[in-house]
C-alpha cells in the first residue's frame, strides 16, 4: 500500500501532464491560427485557414474536457482549489471558447461573415490569454491554508508576471499555428506564415527568457528548486536543448521547409513543458500541496487508471488516424 | 433584486441556466446521430443518392447544433471546480472519475469521429466513413450514459460509505449502478430519440406544407415517424417506471409534484390531482381539480395504496422540497406532452394506414402541419421540464440525504458569481436567437437535390436511377 500511495498520485500526475501537453500543442495551434486569421487579408485566405481547423478543432478542445475530469477524479482538492481561484480567468477563458467555437459554426452559414470573422479572432486571443494568466498564477503560487483550501484574494490572478505569461503563450500560439499553416498550406499563404513564424518566434523566445530570469526573484519556491542539486542536471541540459532548438527552428523557416519548423516548435513545446513540470512538481497546487496530499482515495485513481489507462491509447491512435485521413495540403471547397 | 441574493442562490441560478441551455443540444446530437446512422447504412444498401442527400441535408443541421453544445459544456464541467468546490472535495472520488470516464470514452470519441463524419466522404473508404458515423452517434449515447450514472448518484447515492465530509467508494459498480441509474439512462436516451425525430419531422412538415422538395421530405418525416412510434410508447412506460422509483428513493419529490400534502396511508386510495394551486405557506392546495380515486391506479396500478405515503407536511420545512407550483406544473408539463404527442403520432398512423399520408396532405391540413411542427418545440419543453422535476425536486439536498446543497458551494463573493451569471445570461440568448436563426437558414434553404455521391461510389443502380442525371 505504501507503494501505491506514492506511486498512484505520481502516475496520474503524469496522465495529467500528458493531456495538458496534448491540450497546449493540439489547441494550441488551433488557437494560434484563430488569432492569425485576424491577419487574413481576404475571405478566401481565412476559409482556408478555418478549413485547417475544420476536422480536428473540437477534438482538440476535449484535451481540456478530459484534463479538467482527469484533475477533478484524481486530485479532487486541487479542482476545487485552483479552479476557484482562477474564477475570473477560468471564465474568460470558456468565454472565449465559446465565442470561437460558435462564430466557427455560425459563419459556415451567414452571408455576412465579418462579425463571425471578428469573434472567432477575438474568442481565440481571450481563450488563449486567459490560459496564459491561469497558467501564471499556478506557477507563482496560490496561497492556501492547512486543508489546502484557497486563501487569496478574487484578484490574485491580476498581477504583471502573468500578464507576461499570457503574452508569452499567445505567442507561442501563434508560432505553433504558424508552423501547423506553414504545413497544410502553399504559396502566398505558406510564405505569409513563415514570416508570422519568424515573428511569433523572436517574441516567445523574449518571454520566455523574461520568465526564465525573473520567475526565480518572484518565488521562494521556484528559487530553491533551480538551485537543488538534483534537479540541477535538468535545468542545465534543459535550456540547452532549447538553445539548439531554436536555433533549427530559425533555419528551418529560413530554408522553407515545410514539416521540420512544426516539429521543432512542438519539440520546444514538450521542453518547456517538462521544464515548468519539474519546476512545480510534486506540487499540483504550488508552491505547498503536494499530489500526495491532494489525491483522491488510492482505490480510486487505480479504478480511473483500469478504465482511462487502457483509452489512452485508443483515443491517440483515433486522433492520430483522423490527421492522417486529412493530411496533406488544404484547398479552398 | 440579484444583489440582494446569497451566494448559494447565485451559483444554484448560474448552474440552472447554464444547465438548461446546455441542454439543448445534446438532444440532437445523440439521438439525430442515430438517424444518420440509419440514413447511411440505407444509403450504402441501396446506393441511391437520395439518401446521400438525407445523410448530407441533417448533417448540416447536426454541426450548427453540436458545435454549440460542446462550447456550453464547458462551463458544466468547471463549474463544478469553481461553483462547487465543497461538492468536489466531498464526492470528488467518484464523481470525478465518472466526468473523467465521460470525457474519455464518450466525448472524445465523439469529437474524434466528428470530423471524419462531416468532411471526410471523399478522404476514407465508404465503410470507414459509416463506422465514423456510428463512433459518433455511440459516443454522444455513451455520454448520456455516464452523465446519467452520475446524476442518478447525486440522486440516489450508494457503493460507499459517508464520513469525515467525504464520500469513500467502497464498490464502484455498485455507485455507477445505482438505483436510479438504469431507468433514468433509458429515459434519458428515449428523450433524446423522440425530441430529435419530432424535430425531424417538424421541419418535413414545415417544408411539405409548403411543397418545398416534397419527395425529399416526405421520406424523412416517414423514417421518423417510423423510429416515433417505436419509441413513443417506450418512453412512456419508461416515465411510469421512473416515477414510481420517485415514490420509493425519493418520498419528498413524489409528494412536491403531485403536491400531496397530507399522509396516506396503506388501503387508502387518494384522489389524484389534475390542476392545482399550491399553496405553502398553509400547506394546502388553494384549489384543485381532480379525480377520485385515481392516484393509486396512476402510481401502482391498482385499486389501494399497497404502501403509505408521507405528504410534504410532515416532513421538516429543511427536508423537503420548496417550489411546490413549479414542481407540480412541470412535472405535469412534460407528461402531457409525451402522450399528446404519441397521439399525434397514432393519428398520423392511421392516415398513413388509410393510404390518406401523401406530400399533399400536409398542404391540404395546415392544422396537421402545424401540429407536428410545434411537436419540436414542445419536446425540447418536456426535456427541460423533466430535468426541472429531477434536481429542483432533490433539493434541498445536492448528494440526497447526505450533502446539502447550501453546504456544496464554494463562498465566492457574490459580484464574482453575479458577473459570471450576466454575462451568461447575455451571452446565452444571443446565441440561441442566432442559432435559430442560421438553423431556420439552413431549413429555409433546403436540401441540395443535385448533390452528386462520391466519385468511385457511383454503383450501377445510380446510373439507371432519373433523379441521378437530373
Amino acid at each position: 500500500m505504501e507503494f501505491l500511495e506514492w506511486f498512484m498520485p505520481t502516475v496520474w500526475f503524469v496522465i495529467l501532464a500528458l493531456f495538458l501537453l496534448l491540450y497546449v500543442i493540439l489547441d494550441g495551434f488551433d488557437l494560434g491560427v484563430g488569432i492569425l486569421s485576424l491577419t487574413s487579408s481576404s475571405e478566401s485566405q481565412r476559409t482556408i485557414l478555418m478549413t485547417s481547423l475544420g476536422n480536428v478543432w473540437d477534438a482538440n478542445e476535449t484535451w481540456l474536457v478530459l484534463m479538467g475530469g482527469a484533475l477533478f477524479g484524481a486530485f479532487p482538492l486541487a479542482y476545487g482549489t485552483i479552479l476557484k481561484a482562477l474564477y475570473g480567468p477560468i471564465y474568460l477563458m470558456i468565454l472565449g471558447l465559446i465565442l470561437r467555437a460558435v462564430a466557427f459554426e455560425f459563419r459556415e452559414n451567414a452571408t455576412n461573415k465579418r462579425p463571425w470573422n471578428l469573434m472567432f479572432g477575438i474568442g481565440s486571443v481571450l481563450a488563449a490569454g486567459s490560459q496564459g494568466i491561469c497558467l501564471g498564477t499556478v506557477l507563482s503560487g496560490i496561497p492556501t491554508d492547512a486543508a489546502g483550501h484557497f486563501t487569496g484574494s478574487v484578484w490574485i490572478w491580476v498581477n504583471p508576471s502573468s500578464l507576461v505569461v499570457a503574452l508569452t503563450l499567445i505567442q507561442g500560439y501563434v508560432l505553433i499555428g504558424s508552423t501547423y499553416l506553414i504545413l497544410k498550406t502553399s504559396g502566398e499563404l505558406q510564405r505569409l506564415h513563415v514570416r508570422t513564424a519568424r515573428l511569433a518566434a523572436a517574441t516567445t523566445l523574449g518571454g520566455a527568457l523574461l520568465i526564465t530570469f525573473t520567475a526565480p526573484f518572484a518565488s521562494e519556491t521556484l528559487r530553491q528548486r533551480l538551485f537543488d542539486p538534483a534537479f540541477l542536471p535538468f535545468f542545465v541540459v534543459l535550456p540547452l536543448l532549447g538553445v539548439a532548438l531554436i536555433v533549427q527552428l530559425f533555419r528551418s523557416l529560413a530554408m522553407q521547409q515545410e514539416v521540420w519548423p512544426f516539429v521543432y516548435t512542438v519539440l520546444l513545446f514538450i521542453l518547456s513543458f517538462a521544464g515548468l513540470g519539474l519546476m512545480v512538481f510534486p506540487a499540483v497546487i504550488p508552491p505547498s500541496v503536494t499530489i500526495f496530499q491532494a489525491s483522491s482515495s488510492v482505490s480510486s485513481m487505480v479504478f480511473m487508471l483500469t478504465f482511462i489507462g487502457v483509452l489512452i491509447p485508443i483515443m491517440l491512435f483515433y486522433n492520430i488516424y483522423n490527421y492522417i485521413a486529412f493530411r496533406g495540403k488544404v484547398s479552398a471547397e | 433584486m440579484l444583489a440582494t441574493f446569497d451566494v448559494v442562490t447565485l451559483s444554484r441560478l448560474q448552474f440552472a441556466l447554464t444547465a438548461i441551455f446546455h441542454m439543448l443540444w445534446p438532444v440532437l446530437s445523440t439521438g439525430l446521430a442515430i438517424y444518420l446512422v440509419v440514413l447511411e447504412a440505407i444509403w450504402l444498401r441501396t446506393r441511391n443518392p437520395l439518401y446521400y442527400r438525407q445523410a448530407r441535408f441533417w448533417a448540416k443541421l447536426y454541426v450548427l447544433n453540436f458545435g454549440i453544445g460542446v462550447a456550453s459544456g464547458l462551463p458544466m464541467e468547471f463549474q463544478f471546480g469553481t461553483n462547487w468546490a465543497p461538492l468536489s472535495e466531498f464526492a470528488g472520488d467518484f464523481f470525478g472519475s465518472v466526468l473523467g470516464f465521460e470525457g474519455a470514452m464518450a466525448f472524445m470519441l465523439e469529437a474524434g469521429f466528428l470530423g471524419i463524419m462531416l468532411f471526410g466522404w471523399q478522404k476514407v473508404p465508404p465503410v470507414i466513413h459509416f463506422l465514423s458515423t456510428v463512433m459518433v452517434a455511440f459516443g454522444a449515447n455513451l455520454s448520456v450514459f455516464w452523465i446519467l450514472s452520475a446524476n442518478s448518484w447525486l440522486q440516489t447515492p450508494s457503493g460507499g460509505t459517508f464520513s469525515e465530509g467525504h464520500f469513500h467508494v467502497q464498490n464502484y459498480f455498485a455507485a455507477i449502478n445505482n438505483p436510479f441509474m438504469v431507468r433514468s439512462v433509458i429515459h434519458m436516451a428515449l428523450a433524446t430519440v423522440e425530441t430529435s425525430m419530432l424535430v425531424v419531422a417538424a421541419i418535413s412538415a414545415w417544408s411539405l406544407m409548403r411543397q418545398k422538395a416534397p419527395e425529399f421530405f416526405l421520406f424523412s418525416f416517414k423514417l421518423a415517424l417510423v423510429i416515433l412510434l417505436a419509441v413513443a410508447p417506450l418512453q412512456i412506460l419508461a416515465g411510469h417506471e421512473s416515477a414510481v422509483q420517485v415514490a420509493e428513493h425519493q418520498p419528498t419529490k413524489l409528494a412536491a409534484i403531485e403536491a400531496l400534502w397530507d399522509d396516506q396511508s396503506a388501503g387508502s386510495s387518494p384522489a389524484w390531482t389534475v390542476l392545482a394551486s399550491p399553496d405553502e405557506a398553509s400547506g394546502s392546495n388553494r384549489w384543485s381539480l381532480s379525480v377520485p380515486g385515481a392516484f393509486s391506479w396512476i402510481l401502482e396500478t391498482r385499486p389501494q395504496l399497497s404502501q403509505p405515503l408521507r405528504g410534504l407536511n410532515s416532513w421538516p420545512a429543511d427536508q423537503r422540497p420548496h417550489m411546490v407550483g413549479l414542481l407540480f406544473y412541470a412535472f405535469r408539463v412534460m407528461v402531457a406532452i409525451g402522450l399528446a404527442a404519441a397521439a399525434l403520432m397514432a393519428l398520423s398512423l392511421l392516415l398513413w394506414w388509410r393510404g390518406g399520408l401523401s406530400a399533399a396532405s400536409f398542404a391540404q391540413w395546415p392544422w396537421f402541419s402545424w401540429a407536428w411542427i410545434l411537436s419540436a418545440p414542445a419536446g425540447y419543453l418536456a426535456i427541460e421540464s423533466g430535468w426541472v422535476v429531477r434536481c429542483v425536486g432533490r433539493q434541498p439536498w445536492t448528494v440526497y440525504g447526505q450533502l446539502r446543497t447550501a453546504d456544496a458551494a464554494s463562498v465566492l463573493p457574490v459580484g464574482e458569481v453575479l458577473t459570471s451569471l450576466s454575462v451568461f445570461a447575455v451571452l446565452y440568448t444571443v446565441l440561441l436567437v442566432f442559432a435559430l436563426y442560421f438553423g431556420s437558414r439552413i431549413i429555409a434553404k433546403g436540401p441540395n437535390l443535385t448533390l452528386e455521391p462520391p466519385p468511385g461510389l457511383a454503383a450501377p443502380v445510380i446510373l439507371s436511377d432519373p433523379s441521378a442525371s437530373a
